[in-house]
């Protein structure tokens, strides 16, 4: 009885917190939605327009556009050369050769340096870079491959996969230690055996490693999406969603729609599109991950 | 014959010297594109105007004097606040929440720890519009509660997910014998436990506070006063309507950037990746 006293003081606090930041906010926003409340009206309140903001929404031109962007740039393409890269580096960094130059140590050193620095100073980093005049202009420029600079953040050609590239740049270390500490785990028995039955080193890739890092991978795949899907700071910090709202994606469009157009109850809507979106690959996060989180934890 | 001296050759722990340079090149590769961009602007940053216009090798801590000019000490003292006291209040619940899910069962244990967890994945922008209404009705706006509040309630899931995980590796019998020499619980946790769990209550802090330090959008929809703007957006001040004043963003991109390797490095082996990748946003 006193125990049950305890446990309650103890996770009262957290629970009410949480349920106030996390609980009560999403069926607020799904309330919001149905009405037209604008930002410079919220003491007056918005109107119960039911569905009108989804059908404004579903009907709009460049809703099948940020789809496109969220989706097929922000989200796949950046999770799968995400993952390719950082096995890519694992693989590299676990190599017999590197051990022997010496080179594995100062490696695994250089990738804290991309991990550790936050997204908000990546994103300078590289709008610096890519520059008119900047480093990779004068780079591309001396080695002969481009005539003229390329705005790489203004020419609709360019700016996603500058936008990806910045990505990559700052996440991969995060795959690429992950993963070259799975690998580390794979016992050298394995190799010996499959050496001994005359296994070619892309058999034993497929065959050897694969199989043992293929939880990891997705694991880390499917955090990868959550956590690109729903990112805010790239795009916006990168490009503000532009040249005009070419690189809009569901985050900043539900951004701009509240704070810019002052449109909530809009906003509101596309919030929720997004967190359906996102509840769907919940489900699959709770299946893969959180049960495995919960049986390692507790 | 053949085949042993081929598998010989292409042991994987003995490589061919073709291997070796294919690797060494690569390595160097992936290095410099890693490492070099960083250097590029830390470099940059004692250089006037970023060293973009002019190829000068000047040295100089102009940039860093005009920041400090322009206001920037503000924004490093309102983060250092609200930072400092979310990180504060987000780990003592979060010690209190793990303590209870390390040594008790209780009813709906499952399921509330999963729903905590399931906080790291959230969509955090589609909580932006219902909590500024709320926050606008409650006077929260541009205030720095109003920032801890939510800094606290947003590092909680990743610290509650950390410290259990440190927690279940301390024996219960620790807390059973202070409670027989006559501690109570809550002296147990703070003075019992804590020191115990010493290392891994300061790494989860320190990570807690970085992402507080580095937080971005919800500084960007709950602050529009000047005065109360957090470090990263006072980093993001510096680029202009037309132009942006590189030297000064440089420098601005160094200080924010120095404290987070200083409190990262240490800690960074504590923080597995795959821990990690369930708090990063």
């Amino acid at each position: 009885m006193r125990d049950r006293l305890f446990i309650t003081t103890m996770l009262l606090p957290t629970v009410v917190l949480l349920l106030l930041f996390y609980g009560y906010p999403i069926f607020d926003n799904l309330r919001i939605s149905f009405t037209d409340l604008s930002l410079l009206g919220m003491r007056r309140g918005g109107n119960w327009v039911g569905l009108a903001n989804y059908r404004e929404l579903f009907h709009s031109g460049g809703f099948g556009h940020i789809l496109f962007n969220t989706f097929v740039w922000l989200t796949a393409t950046s999770v799968i050369l995400r993952l390719l890269m950082g096995l890519g580096i694992a693989l590299l960094l676990h190599t017999s050769a590197l051990k022997q130059l010496r080179l594995a140590a100062l490696a695994r050193f250089a990738l804290l340096i991309p991990w550790a620095t936050p997204p908000i100073v990546a994103v300078v980093i590289w709008r610096f870079l890519l520059e008119r005049n900047g480093a990779v202009n004068g780079a591309l420029e001396a080695l002969g491959i481009i005539d003229h600079p390329i705005a790489f953040l203004a020419d609709m050609r360019t700016v996603w996969p500058s936008i990806v590239a910045i990505m990559l740049w700052n996440t991969v270390p995060l795959i690429a230690l992950s993963l070259l500490s799975s690998l580390q785990t794979v016992p050298d028995e394995y190799y010996e055996a499959a050496e001994l039955d005359g296994a070619t080193n892309w058999q034993m890739f497929r065959f050897v490693t694969l199989p043992f890092l293929m939880p990891a991978i997705l694991v880390l795949g499917l955090m990868s999406v959550f956590w690109s899907f729903n990112n805010f700071v790239y795009v916006w910090l990168a490009t503000g969603a532009g040249p005009g709202t070419y690189t809009n994606v569901l985050a900043t469009e539900v951004y701009l729609k509240a704070f810019v157009d002052f449109k909530l109850g809009y906003s509101s809507a596309i919030g929720m599109v997004m967190a359906l979106i996102m509840g769907a690959f919940g489900i699959v996060y709770l299946r893969l991950v959180a049960r495995q989180q919960l049986e390692e934890t507790l | 014959m053949r085949g042993a001296a081929r598998g010989a050759s292409r042991h994987w722990r003995d490589p061919r010297p073709t291997a070796l340079i294919v690797a060494a090149i690569l390595a160097i590769l992936t290095l410099f594109v890693l490492v070099y961009p960083a250097i590029y602007v830390f470099i940059g940053s004692f250089r006037p105007g970023g060293g973009l216009l002019s190829a000068t090798t000047t040295f100089t801590f102009r940039n860093y004097v005009h920041i400090f000019q322009a206001g920037f000490g503000r924004f490093i003292v309102n983060s250092l606040v609200i930072c400092v006291a979310a990180t504060v209040a987000s780990t003592a619940l979060s010690v209190m929440t793990a303590y209870a899910f390390s040594r008790f069962n209780f009813r709906f244990k499952r399921t509330l720890f999963m729903g905590i967890l399931f906080g790291q994945v959230f969509p955090w922008i589609v909580l932006i519009n219902p909590l500024f209404v709320v926050f606008a009705t409650m006077h929260l706006i541009n205030s720095y509660i109003g920032m801890i509040l939510t800094y606290t309630a947003f590092t909680i899931p990743f610290s509650v997910y950390m410290l259990v995980g440190y927690l279940v590796t301390v024996p219960k019998s620790l807390d059973e014998a202070a409670i027989i020499d006559g501690a109570s619980r809550w002296q147990v946790i703070w003075l019992i436990i804590c020191p115990v769990m010493l290392p891994g209550l300061v790494a989860t802090a320190t990570y807690a506070f970085l992402l507080c330090w580095t937080e971005y959008l919800f500084a960007l929809a709950f602050l529009t006063q000047t005065d109360l703007k957090t470090l990263p957006l006072g980093l993001y001040q510096f680029f202009g309507e037309d132009n942006v004043d590189w030297g000064a963003v440089m420098a601005a991109s160094v200080v924010t950037t120095l404290p987070v390797f200083l409190l990262f490095l240490p800690i960074q082996s504590r923080i597995s990746p795959g821990r990690i990748a369930g708090a990063v946003k």
